[in-house]
């Protein structure tokens, strides 16, 4: 409702209303100001017309002879200025009011080509913002798609580096734990060994070979000077 | 003084036994020349060793030297050098003698030995010397070849 309100057409019909409306109302002041005036003027004579019959009425009475012959003639005369003022009037009346019923109905004119115009106008503004906005609403899809198909092959070469890191990192651990294993085997076996060798030797070396041994380790400490 | 630790010293390789010998003949010469007896029961082994004595090394003794001449002699132990052998087996008095014997003939003939028991080392012997640890010992050469032991070893396996 409120969008229809603020619609640039609604409101562009408003104000012209509005102006048609002060258009109509200001030719019928102007209209009704020449009637009273014409009406003044035409008081005016009369009143001044009056005045002349009346001293003319005075001065026939004070002249006689003359006054009455003067009286009408003035009369007369008065009656046919009146009456030709009136005609006068009229047609300046006339006149005026056609003028503006012609200027009325050329404003009238003028406004409803505005009015088309402006909705000529306003189709072509709407064809032109409808096509402006699918030209707009296109690129964004295609940036869109563009942008979608770059972060989905980015995200596809992070997942596989990922994966891959994460396979070389298991397959170090791997062999980590079986080099650790292994040595560990390695260790046992030659514990074993040893364990072995102490429990065989321990029953089957004499006492003189036990001294041989001790006696070539002495040699041996001798000749690399460990013992002075 | 010195003819007495000399005369001890002949038949003698080893510090523990050492300082054994010297705390029976202090004993036997302090209950000789005091009174009392000597203290503690003296062994077979002992009192065959004491028997050896000569007399005159007895003669040497009397109740006023007898502690100087004792003192002087283990404080002179203490300067003499001491061939720290570890061995795997126990070693009897014999094989002492024997080890002994060999030690003073081919290095030195004060010198005494400290002799350390260490089953771990399976066979021959581990040195210390000067606080330096050197083993010569059958594990010793085991660890050397370790490797080539390991290689025969999965060799064999396959």
């Amino acid at each position: 409702m409120l969008e229809l309100l603020y619609s640039p057409i609604v409101l562009i019909l408003s104000s012209v209303s509005v102006i048609f409306t002060i258009l109509y109302i200001r030719e019928y002041v102007l209209r009704k100001k020449l009637q009273s005036e014409g009406e003044k003027v035409l008081e005016d004579y009369k009143e001044k017309g009056l005045e002349t019959l009346h001293q003319s009425i005075q001065n026939s009475q004070n002249i006689l002879s003359e006054a009455q012959l003067e009286g009408v003639k003035v009369v007369a005369d008065v009656k046919y200025e009146t009456s030709k003022l009136e005609e006068e009037y009229k047609k300046k009346l006339i006149d005026l009011i056609n003028q503006s019923q012609q200027t009325i109905s050329t404003s009238q004119s003028q406004l409803i080509q505005f009015m088309y115009d402006l909705q000529k106008r306003s189709d072509e503004f709407e064809i032109a913002s409808k096509q402006a906005g699918e030209q707009k609403i296109n690129q964004v899809f295609g940036n869109l798609e563009s942008r979608l198909s770059d972060f989905l092959i980015q995200t596809e070469q992070k997942t596989i580096s990922s994966i891959e890191l994460e396979l070389k990192a298991a397959r170090n651990l791997v062999e980590s734990y079986k080099n650790q294993q292994l040595k560990l085997i390695d260790e046992n076996i030659i514990a074993m060994m040893e364990q072995t060798l102490n429990i065989v030797l321990a029953k089957k070396l004499s006492l003189k070979d036990q001294l041989e041994l001790i006696y070539e380790a002495l040699e041996k400490a001798k000749v690399e000077k460990f013992v002075v | 003084m010195n003819d007495i630790l000399n005369f001890i010293l002949k038949d003698t390789y080893t510090l523990s036994s050492l300082k054994h010998r010297l705390r029976i003949l202090k004993s036997v010469v302090s209950a000789h020349l005091f009174g009392g007896q000597p203290q503690g029961e003296l062994s077979s082994s002992d009192s065959l060793w004491l028997s050896t004595l000569p007399p005159i090394l007895y003669q040497q003794f009397n109740k006023n030297n007898v502690a100087e001449i004792f003192d002087d002699i283990e404080s002179k132990i203490n300067h003499f050098k001491t061939l720290t052998m570890y061995l795997p087996f126990e070693v009897q008095e014999d094989a002492s003698k024997q080890i002994g014997d060999y030690v003073r003939k081919n290095f030195s003939s004060l010198l005494l030995l400290d002799i350390k028991f260490d089953p771990n080392l399976i066979a021959g012997c581990a040195l210390s010397w000067n606080g330096i640890y050197r083993d010569y010992s059958l594990r010793s050469k085991i660890q050397e070849k370790k490797d080539d032991i390991l290689e025969s070893f999965k060799k064999f396996l396959r």
